[in-house]
């Protein structure tokens, strides 16, 4: 268990690492494509009801802007 | 179900309408530019500032159905039979440039073989529920780069009753290339108690209260033109009765039933990774990772990745897969598995080890200039624009052979 916190947590550095030193600086009149509405770095409105089925049906859950408390899903 | 129906055959005719429109369009195109082939003419549309006063109304309607044989109401053995339909209503009500209300609120109805089975009277109350919910909120834009907000909530069903609240904090670079959001939730929850029929008078629980705190942070990256990425960490911690009562357990040798029994405090941590890439003008790359960890020793992992396409400006197609995997809880074990001497017990398969694919599709059908204005005849603007139609499917099956579908279908308004 610990093995496996070990390596998600050297994955997630590596990545993070190369993402931020591959950034360049992008200007507002730029940003044509990362405001499009599919881009947008969270779940749709429409997933609303499916991130809430995925949270009661499955242990782990949360990271996704679906349900962290308030109902039992017990059903 | 009738209204996804309905919505669904509104689309497809708005949708062959546009068709035809365009089709239209592309042939006096086609005519015209024959007249004029030795003169280039340029038309340029004037640009309307979009008005702050736009008032967004989003209504969500989803369909749910599942079937399983795994049921916690009796301890992890019987049907998981459920269908749900719910219904949402979103409003974005921008009162000055700076400040905005948002206010929604649904409800979910459902009717399930297996509350049924908590009275083992079939069509008894247990058999269907109706969950209401509703929250309002209010978002200040404080200065280019911070935005403060604030939410209050709640939301009530047969045997459980919630009030939330919570604040977020918006922060962007200068540059407007990085992003932070803070937000801090909290839950106050109140049970009321039901056992299963064959245990009333003889299980007791410590409390009827659920609390839990929740606490994420997130961090958004432009990385080039067409690629932007996120990492969100997020926390919370819950308290009090976090079994549910009408939960079954039963034990090795033992004919006779217990209830669930979990432990009193959970932390949860769940970190997210996305990663958003426009491939091409026609086809955008959507990626999401998720490790997950909480102290009643279950770790999971989920990952998906959708292709959204373009097929013209304002129709695009979302084919995703979704796969997730998790180890279970330290105090789960299948039907009649159990030993008596154990303090914490669940036959609950959805926190047992796992595995679960869930594949679908997405149509999103939004114009530039809305799908249909209503006008009156006094007014300049239209009254209200239909401005938006969504449609989604999804099929999930988990290893345990529990497998269900979900159609939702939203419709953006603007008024």
């Amino acid at each position: 268990m610990q093995r496996q916190k070990l390596i998600v947590t050297k994955v997630i550095i590596l990545v993070t690492s190369c993402i931020i030193t591959s950034c360049s600086s992008v200007r507002g009149y730029q940003k044509m494509y990362l405001n499009e509405p599919c881009m947008v770095l969270e779940g749709k409105k429409l997933d609303y009801f499916e991130t809430n089925f995925q949270t009661y049906r499955e242990g782990a859950s949360g990271a996704n802007g679906g349900k962290v408390g308030g109902g039992c899903g017990c059903n | 179900m009738q209204l996804a129906i309905v919505t669904i055959a509104l689309f497809f005719i708005v949708l062959t309408q546009d068709v035809k429109a365009q089709a239209q369009k592309l042939t006096s195109g086609f005519r015209t530019n024959a007249l004029k082939r030795d003169s280039i003419e340029v038309e340029v549309e004037e640009y309307v500032r979009p008005d702050w006063k736009t008032i967004d109304v989003d209504f969500l309607s989803s369909y749910y159905s599942q079937d399983g044989n795994n049921s916690a109401v009796t301890g992890g053995l019987g049907t998981e039979q459920l269908t749900d339909f719910t219904q949402k209503v979103s409003i974005n009500l921008p009162v000055t440039p700076s400040f905005t209300l948002n206010v929604d609120g649904g409800y979910d109805y459902y009717s399930s073989a297996s509350t049924d089975n908590i009275d083992n009277i079939k069509s008894s109350d247990s058999a269907s529920d109706m969950r209401t919910h509703g929250n309002i909120g209010v978002a200040f834009q404080i200065s280019d780069t911070k935005t403060l907000g604030f939410f209050l909530g709640g939301s009530t069903e047969y045997d459980y009753f919630s009030l939330s609240g919570g604040i977020n904090v918006g922060l962007e670079s200068k540059d407007q290339n990085t992003a932070v959001k803070i937000a801090l939730q909290t839950f106050v929850d109140k049970w009321d108690v039901i056992f299963p029929r064959e245990l009333r008078g003889t299980a007791i629980v410590p409390t009827d209260k659920r609390n839990a705190y929740n606490g994420s942070i997130a961090i958004s990256q432009i990385v080039n033109k067409r690629t932007q990425v996120q990492i969100q960490l997020e926390g919370t911690y819950m308290n009090g009765l976090l079994s549910t009562p009408f939960h079954s357990v039963y034990f090795k040798g033992q004919e006779n039933a217990r209830i669930e029994r979990l432990p009193d405090t959970r932390l949860k941590v769940p970190m997210g990774l996305r990663l958003n890439s426009y491939l091409s003008d026609k086809l955008i790359l959507r990626t999401y990772y998720r490790y997950y960890w909480d102290s009643w020793g279950m770790q999971g992992h989920t990952a998906q990745i959708e292709l959204p396409i373009k097929l013209n400006r304002f129709l695009s197609i979302a084919p995703y897969y979704r796969f997730h995997t998790q180890t279970a809880l330290d105090y789960f074990k299948p039907y009649k598995e159990h030993i008596l001497n154990q303090q914490y017990y669940t036959s609950d398969y959805d926190l047992s080890a796992l595995s679960s694919n869930s594949f679908g599709v997405a149509v999103s059908y939004s114009p530039a200039g809305g799908l249909v204005n209503v006008k009156m005849p006094f007014m300049k603007q239209p009254l209200f624009s239909i401005k938006s139609i969504d449609i989604k499917y999804s099929h999930y099956s988990r290893n345990s052979g529990l497998k269900a579908n979900i159609i939702s279908v939203g419709v953006g308004f603007s008024f």
